[in-house]
């Protein structure tokens, strides 16, 4: 396999009584854009924290790039760019001064850093904004401004927690093309969030965790394979007799079928032509059915079903 | 009563910080109190004085001595930097040079330059030790003039200086025995400057919190009325300040050694009803939503500039009638002037006490009329649209 | 690197505009607080003014009469004297129109209500005027001869018999104390901008903290540019509060002014130090921490005698350790030794006390905030 980007193993920390880490190992390596999922107040923010040093952590070890992660490591940080939760910047400075601020905290060469800079604001797409003050930037812009103060360095391997909370789609997309973008240009991407389309859309790998563990690893389709379902199927059906709702339930690979306001959905696990074998059932009942749909699983159902459905209600 | 209970919370939160205040403050005002005490004293205290007797005839030690029947007498290195600190820092009041040949020009009827004196600044002590050397001198030359020897002269001088006049103090009571001394009515002279500090800093950055314009908006589209806010909130920066003056009250029972009695109590109603106008300051101030240090600023501005115009600091005699006629559209000037009225500091006359009562009360209702007006102004819906409208223009 | 934060750092100082109205508009609305307040008091408390006293003859005194017509027949009279039998003289004083009554019999006596300047100005009337009568007294009952000489010799208005030896060249103003602790004051506050530092490179502060801590940028490196930005903006407000004072309020410092602007810088550099180092208490809240320095810088100027000016005489009595090392009071101190004293030492080991307590601060500043982990963020 590749290089070792970032080795944390059996990392546990506690807040008082409550246990965020729970015995908490990762690796991720080179060229990846690895994934952290989970719902809220699972653990990831308090593992970046960990990983950056900024936190004190009770077990464990941490090490990137292969060697061991403290609050001195300046030649590890040198090679790290950090985009956090919270919008970091200087309210006081303009985009391009707090661009160039936290860019020359790790670049020191002038010519090097002034078109580093540059290819940050264009990067985000701020170029219209240079002179403007954090207070006048939109959501969407701050946003950018805060991921556009993380890489200007450009670093071999970024961070990025939640980048994208309350910033519209356009927005949202234009930071996803750069994380990419960032990818291809060699660095190695960590990027939490509970937006399950967004890290279906981008990342290679992905660890699913939950009240301090981890709870799943892998690629997408290996997570989506260690899920029952592999495929969903809806029909629309005006009405549905529960015999015929039994039959269907009792072909092979199908473990679900509901009925609800004209919907027939049909969950199934593995096997193959299953939506025949259902179209069949019905046609042999001369039941009319309007549109049909069959989907793979989703990151979605992957989530739900490891974390469970109840609703989280914990502060992150 | 949601806002008033969530202002309590909002207030029991900061109230760490505002301890820190509390104590501080109150270390001030024992200190003041304590500090006062010792100060108003009228009678003329014994002054430090030290003398180096340059002359060393049995008439210089004489007048040593006689210095010492009413002074203390301090032993200080004969050396310019030694006195200058120690006349700096107060360890003495006085540096006597006792010039030589003193003996001789005061037998020979001579005045002029018998002493020296280190001057450091002019004091009343200097004023009052140099006036009295001047008497000493002149009564023993009329002694002298009068044909007698020298030392009959200064044991005759020291006679008729030795005189005491008799000063006494009026009191007359008209409230019986009015139990507030002109000492413990320091305590409360300096309230108002504790009151203010305590009060902006404390109930200010509750409201300010209570104000947050996001925090307003999501108040404003409930299904409460505006006005019912208003007084909510009004009633927990009272109920609040009460607790403050409640606690300055106690200590302040503690410090007299005992209960209120008699005319003090009016001292402390004169107090409660200067904390309520302090508390309509604070509501209207938090109505501008300053940031935390701007506020620091206002308090600090509010309580020292307050204190120094109306007399807090300084007794209002000393300020200059420009000064006292600004200072009437204070609020403090009248809490003051009430206060000094019943420590019979001023003329004590109950119905001019009632007046100040009355004037500090038109204080608060003019603040909280202000403040409603403010909120009116502010806060309508007129103007958050046009708030909204200007945020859409700038981005 | 310690040159690209400072450039920020100052580039950001300058914009908050908070901090420029603490540090500069604050004095200059106290400083004129102060000079409206103060300006009349030392013509005041230094010039008599007339006082208005009560008489009551008790019994037939016609020498005391004719020294009261001879006072109030003068063109400045110092003393308006109002005959009145006992119980209309008690009401007068009762009301405030007299400061005093003055009982004439056999022997003088003087009956006030409060304790004040007037009533020591009285009661030193009275006891000069006793003294002088039993001189002549003395004079006609043992040689008649000579009273009358006597008696020119005592009311002729001989040369003092003191003469003055000046300890200093300088401004005998005392209440310009009042201006020494309120630059001592704003120096204190220079707290604020010290306590930015931390709070900016803390990363359980605030989220820039946590960014700065991501950053290679050493801690300590990072937290001198701080302090030297700081250090820079202090200075700049201490100049500007200096000669504010000095040159629009009019304030005398005496004669060695430009000496003035670095005892306040040093002192403002104490403020800041202070400010950092209560910034980088742990355990204690950032609305804690703003309190915590408000109230303390304020205490410290209270015991320098911001509030009250006999203060820092009390504690020098009881307390006299504490006057050498209350930053507030020693900050003070170095411009009255530069007012009052002829020669350098005390003025030297006042900023020489300022630079260790600045010192101070700052070592333990550094020792509570360097690179470490946080317990939570």
């Amino acid at each position: 396999m590749e290089k070792t980007v970032v080795s944390i193993k059996e990392l546990v920390k506690r807040y008082g009584d409550l246990i965020a880490l729970d015995h908490f190992s990762l690796d991720i390596y080179e060229g990846e854009v690895f994934g952290l999922l989970g719902p809220n107040g699972s653990g990831k923010t308090t593992t970046i924290n960990c990983l950056l040093s900024l936190l004190a952590f009770d077990k464990g070890d941490i090490e990137i790039f292969g060697k061991k992660m403290t609050p001195v490591s300046y030649d590890i940080k040198k090679e790290i760019g950090v985009i956090m939760q919270n919008v970091a910047v200087f309210d006081e400075l303009t985009v391009y001064e707090n661009i160039d601020y936290f860019c020359g905290l790790y670049i020191t060469d002038k010519n090097k850093r002034s078109q580093y800079v540059e290819e940050a604001i264009k990067f985000v797409g701020l170029e219209d904004f240079r002179k403007f003050y954090p207070k006048k930037l939109s959501g969407g812009l701050l946003r950018r401004l805060n991921i556009a103060c993380g890489i200007a360095h450009k670093p071999k391997l970024i961070i990025l927690d939640e980048p994208t909370v309350a910033v519209d789609p356009q927005s949202r997309n234009r930071i996803l093309e750069g994380i990419q973008e960032l990818n291809r240009n060699g660095a190695t991407v960590i990027y939490t969030s509970h937006y399950m389309e967004e890290v279906e859309q981008i990342c290679t790998r992905i660890a699913i965790m939950d009240k301090g563990k981890k709870v799943a690893e892998g690629t997408k389709d290996e997570l989506k394979r260690m899920i029952k379902n592999t495929e969903t199927i809806t029909i629309e059906i005006l009405e549905l007799p529960d015999r015929i709702k039994a039959e269907i339930s009792s072909l092979p690979h199908i473990y679900d079928a509901q009925y609800a306001e004209g919907r027939l959905t049909v969950s199934c696990s593995g096997g193959k032509h299953n939506l025949i074998r259902v179209l069949d059932v019905l046609q042999k009942n001369e039941l009319s059915f309007g549109r049909v749909y069959t989907e793979l699983p989703t990151l979605n159902d992957v989530f739900l079903e490891i974390t469970g459905k109840a609703l989280r209600d914990k502060e992150e | 009563m949601q806002v008033f209970k969530a202002m309590l919370k909002v207030m029991r939160k900061r109230f760490p910080s505002a301890l820190v205040y509390i104590i501080v403050f109150i270390t001030v005002s024992v200190m003041v109190t304590k500090a006062s005490t010792k100060d108003n004293k009228f009678e003329a205290s014994t002054l430090d004085i030290c003398v180096f007797d340059e002359d060393d005839t049995p008439e210089s030690r004489a007048l040593v001595e006689f210095l010492g029947k009413s002074n203390d007498i301090a032993e200080i290195k004969n050396d310019r930097k030694a006195i200058t600190d120690a006349l700096y820092y107060k360890r003495i009041n006085y540096a006597l040079v006792i010039n030589g040949g003193y003996a001789e020009k005061l037998k020979a009827g001579e005045t002029a330059d018998l002493f020296g004196s280190y001057h450091l600044d002019e004091s009343f002590s200097t004023v009052y030790i140099s006036q009295f050397l001047d008497e000493y001198v002149s009564s023993v030359n009329a002694y002298l003039t009068m044909g007698r020897s020298a030392d009959e002269a200064i044991a005759a001088t020291e006679e008729a200086l030795s005189q005491e006049t008799q000063v006494d103090m009026l009191r007359v009571d008209k409230a019986g025995n009015s139990h507030f001394s002109v000492d413990f009515s320091g305590y409360f002279r300096y309230m108002p400057y504790i009151l203010i500090s305590v009060i902006l800093s404390v109930v200010c950055l509750a409201l300010i919190t209570m104000n947050k314009k996001d925090i307003r908006y999501r108040t404003n589209c409930s299904a409460l009325k505006n006005s019912s806010y208003t007084f909510q909130m009004f009633f927990g920066s009272f109920l609040f300040v009460f607790c403050i003056w409640l606690i300055l009250i106690i200590i302040g029972a503690f410090l007299n050694e005992e209960m209120y009695t008699g005319r003090a109590w009016l001292a402390v109603l004169n107090s409660f009803i200067f904390s309520m106008v302090i508390a309509a300051l604070a509501v209207l101030i938090s109505s501008f939503e300053p940031k935390d240090n701007i506020m620091s600023l206002i308090t600090q501005i509010t309580g020292l500039g307050m204190s120094f115009f109306c007399g807090v600091f300084i007794p209002m005699e000393m300020l200059s009638s420009g000064v006292k006629s600004f200072a009437r559209f204070l609020p403090a000037y009248w809490y003051v002037r009430a206060n000094d009225m019943i420590a019979e500091i001023e003329p004590y006359s109950l119905n001019d006490v009632l007046q100040c009562y009355l004037i500090q009360l038109l204080f608060a209702a003019a603040l909280i009329f202000v403040t409603l007006l403010v909120r009116r102004l502010r806060y309508s819906s007129a103007s958050i649209g046009s708030a909204v409208k200007k945020a859409a223009a700038n981005s | 690197m310690f040159l690209h934060i400072l450039k920020y750092e100052l580039k950001n100082g300058l914009r908050t505009k908070d901090l420029i109205i603490w540090l500069i508009l604050f004095p200059i609305g106290l400083g004129i607080c102060f000079k409206v307040a103060f300006g009349g008091i030392y013509d005041k408390t230094e010039k008599f003014s007339t006082i208005p006293v009560a008489v009551v003859e008790e019994s037939d005194n016609a020498a005391f009469r004719q020294v009261l017509d001879n006072i109030t027949s003068a063109d400045d009279p110092f003393l308006k004297v109002t005959y009145a039998d006992r119980a209309a003289a008690e009401k007068l004083l009762d009301e405030g129109e007299v400061e005093g009554i003055i009982f004439s019999g056999d022997k003088l006596s003087l009956t006030v209500k409060e304790k004040g300047l007037p009533e020591t100005m009285l009661k030193s009337f009275v006891e000069q005027y006793t003294v002088k009568e039993k001189i002549v007294t003395d004079a006609i009952s043992t040689s008649p001869e000579k009273a009358q000489e006597v008696i020119t010799a005592l009311t002729e208005n001989t040369a003092s018999s003191c003469k003055e030896i000046p300890l200093t060249q300088g401004n005998p103003d005392v209440y310009i104390q009042y201006f020494y602790n309120l630059i001592a004051m704003v120096a204190m506050f220079g707290c604020n901008t010290g306590m930015h530092i931390t709070i900016q490179n803390q990363a359980n502060l605030s989220a820039l903290g946590a960014r700065n801590n991501c950053s290679p940028a050493h801690k300590s490196v990072s937290i001198l540019a701080g302090l030297a930005g700081s250090f820079i903006m202090e200075t700049f407000c201490m100049i500007l509060c200096v000669s504010f004072l000095a040159f629009v309020l009019k304030v005398d410092f005496g004669e060695r002014l430009w000496l003035v602007y670095p005892a306040a810088i040093m002192g403002g550099m104490l403020g800041v130090s202070f400010g950092f180092f209560v910034g980088s208490l742990t355990r204690v809240g950032e609305k804690a921490k703003v309190a915590l320095m408000t109230a303390v810088s304020m205490l410290m100027c209270f015991c320098s005698g911001l509030m009250l000016a006999n203060m820092k005489a009390i504690i020098e009595d009881k307390l006299p350790w504490f006057n050498r090392i209350n930053p507030a009071a020693v900050i003070s101190d170095s411009f009255y030794c530069l007012n009052i004293d002829e020669g350098y030492e005390r003025f030297i080991s006042k900023l020489l006390t300022m630079a260790a307590i600045t010192a101070v601060f700052v070592f333990l500043g550094f020792i509570s905030s360097r690179r470490k982990k946080y317990a939570s963020i």
